[in-house]
């Protein structure tokens, strides 16, 4: 008995400085992000390599920012990336009430059709899609950007696969108790659904916070480009501006965190606990 | 408060594999204030009539009126009906309080403050007062039953569903809730009606009591009704607990003979005339061992449960028990004879298994001399 607690306890330890192993590994690029976004450039490739940060943040902030505006880019994204966010919630979780929780003509090929979409890469759409910009004058607009991709399959898929684990008789209790079939999807399905409705912004967040080619197409002018365009600036072909892209990537990762902390206390375990005796 | 018309109601459930009937051309009155209970084993149709007097099911055809308004086609929030369900199905993400005024805040426009007043009046009638701002999570199994129950009574509907609600609580708690439910509607005088399997809470709740079998009505009528007179052999099995002792008996003239030695002369032979065949059925209650009974019986289990005993018998290859004095308690295998009364006996046609006798013993014992001089007498 003791001999096997102390076996476990070994291959406990063993766990875990392997797990501190790896988390040590992903943690060193984001060190040296921010220790390269407070060094001059001139540092950069000094070896061995500088391993305390330095001062040099601010200065290398006023280049960016005299370079490529990125104050803005920063502007664009958040308004386009918490637009999209929102609009994308209410069509997926609406789409995901009604394939889980009514029946309708068509609703199983219309389901695996919207499903199939996933698998067109976004190449193929570009073309198309930048063309019909152009006819209604959309290129350059925030609209651009959002609209097409509000619908998200996947969101779409997920709330579905979600939604249909609320009881039945929960909705018919409403609808007994005198809701609309509008009221149920607002008032019991969505606070329901607060953990997934939570993890799905965290995706829908980062895929728009980080879209490069759709946006690299449609914003052509400047004061429109987002973060991933901006950055892109910065890569050039005579010049590649490390010490700015640092400053650039260590601005653009810290909404990410603030996402997924603000988020975090929505994963509740076992919401819908309580609700139906089984 | 409202009676419930229901005329030729038929319910079908059809898909490409075929169809299931599950309510056939019922016809039901649910008086004002009744307090009416269905029945039936499960698939009976019960569960899809309630659902269908809640407005929760389309119906196939035939109509439902509270109160002579047609509501067929209304909607089940344009019912003023209110219901409890076999698993409460409370919002998992409001408090109580919050469970409890739902309707209210959808239905009407009072306040907040008189929805709350209303909901710790509601809450203070039930006992659950104090929970008032907890999760439905939080709660005993019974506490959610108490909410559930205050969620519907809180709008003063016309008419109280409850689908099996007790069926979820232990037996003890189940009997406590059984009585608060009665007292509750008794006060309320709401219309109400009640779906369950049990027989015993059927016969313990109901002021009448449907029986359903197959999605048709079997007998409507008092608990004492479908006990004492049956319409059927299905009814005359299902009521009562335990189960009626039933076997087929030859009928010569008035003489009686069936399985394992059965003999049995009627008194009244003109009740099997035209009959080569019948049913017999006898309750567990009314059996009796007797010197010289018609059913002479092997003893193959003895359950003492206390206050009475539960034999159970073989007689030829019919299986019979029999619930007698907790004094007499016979050995297993020995065999024993069985007799009864003739005005507790029952028989049904063998072919259409209706009823052709029932029970016949006095109803009616006065309990005058009993009577104690109230206080205000």
């Amino acid at each position: 008995m003791r001999e096997e607690e102390r076996n476990e306890a070994l291959w406990r330890f063993g766990a875990y400085i392997f797990l501190m192993v790896i988390v040590v590994l992903v943690l060193i690029p984001l060190y040296w992000m921010i220790v390269a976004a407070t060094i001059p450039q001139s540092e950069f490739f000094s070896w061995p390599p500088r391993l305390i940060p330095g001062l040099q943040w601010f200065d290398n902030f006023q280049a960016l920012q005299e370079n490529v505006d990125f104050l803005n880019s920063i502007g664009n994204s958040i308004i386009i990336a918490v637009a999209y966010t929102a609009l994308s919630l209410v069509l997926c979780s609406m789409a995901g009430f009604a394939f889980a929780k009514y029946e309708f003509r068509f609703k199983e090929p219309l389901f695996y059709f919207i499903l199939a979409t996933l698998v067109l890469p976004i190449q193929l759409l570009i073309i198309p899609l930048f063309l019909l910009m152009v006819q209604i004058g959309w290129t350059n607009s925030y609209l651009a950007v959002i609209l097409p991709w509000a619908a998200n399959p996947l969101g779409i898929f997920l709330m579905r696969q979600n939604m249909q684990a609320i009881p039945e008789s929960l909705l018919e209790s409403a609808r007994m108790d005198g809701a609309t079939e509008f009221q149920l999807y607002y008032k019991i399905a969505l606070p329901t659904m607060l953990p997934s409705l939570a993890a799905l912004s965290i995706i829908l967040f980062l895929n728009q916070w980080q879209a490069f080619l759709y946006p690299l197409v449609i914003l052509q002018d400047p004061q429109m480009y987002t973060i991933p365009l901006a950055l892109a600036e910065l890569v050039g072909q005579q010049r590649v501006y490390f010490d700015q892209i640092m400053v650039a990537t260590s601005l653009a990762v810290t909404p990410i965190f603030v996402v997924f902390l603000t988020m975090q206390q929505y994963f509740i375990k076992g919401i819908l606990s309580g609700s139906v005796k089984q | 408060m409202a009676t419930i018309d229901i005329t030729k109601l038929r319910k079908v459930f059809g898909d490409e594999n075929g169809e299931i009937v599950a309510v056939d051309d019922l016809d039901l009155t649910v008086e004002d204030g009744e307090f009416l209970v269905f029945v039936g084993p499960s698939g009976c149709g019960k569960t899809t009539t309630l659902r269908c007097i809640a407005g929760l099911e389309d119906v196939t055809s035939g109509t439902i009126e509270f109160d002579g308004r047609d509501v067929t086609d209304r909607r089940a929030r344009e019912r003023d009906v209110a219901m409890v369900f076999q698993n409460y199905a409370l919002y998992p993400h409001m408090t109580v309080r919050k469970n409890i005024g739902f309707p209210l805040r959808l239905s009407t426009k009072q306040s907040s403050d008189e929805i709350d007043a209303r909901v710790e009046e509601i809450a203070g009638l039930l006992g659950i007062d104090t929970l008032l701002e907890q999760k439905p999570r939080e709660l005993s199994g019974g506490q959610q039953q108490r909410v559930a129950l205050g969620r519907a009574i809180i709008r003063d509907p016309e008419v109280f569903l409850m689908d099996e609600p007790l069926s979820n609580l232990d037996a003890k708690l189940r009997s406590t809730m059984r009585t608060e439910l009665q007292e509750l509607q008794s006060e309320l005088g709401v219309t109400t009606a009640y779906v369950t399997h049990d027989q015993t809470e059927a016969m313990a709740m109901g002021d009448r009591i449907v029986i359903l079998e197959g999605g048709e009505l079997q007998q409507v009528g008092t608990p004492s009704d479908v006990y004492r007179s049956p319409a059927n052999e299905f009814v005359a099995g299902f009521i009562g607990s335990p189960s009626i002792n039933a076997f087929t008996a030859d009928v010569d003239g008035g003489l009686l003979t069936g399985p394992g030695g059965f003999e049995y002369a009627l008194d009244d032979p003109s009740l099997v005339e035209g009959y080569d065949r019948v049913r017999v059925g006898v309750r567990p209650e009314d059996l009796r061992p007797e010197v010289d009974g018609a059913m002479p019986s092997e003893v193959t289990v003895v359950e003492e449960m206390g206050n009475e005993n539960f034999l159970y018998a073989r007689m030829g290859d019919v299986d019979l028990t029999a619930r007698i004095e907790s004094e007499i308690h016979p050995e297993e295998g020995v065999t024993v004879a069985f007799g009864f009364d003739e005005e507790d006996l029952y028989l049904f046609d063998p072919k259409t298994s209706e009823s052709i006798k029932t029970k016949t013993s006095e109803t009616d014992i006065s309990y005058e001399q009993y009577v104690q001089p109230g206080p205000d007498q």
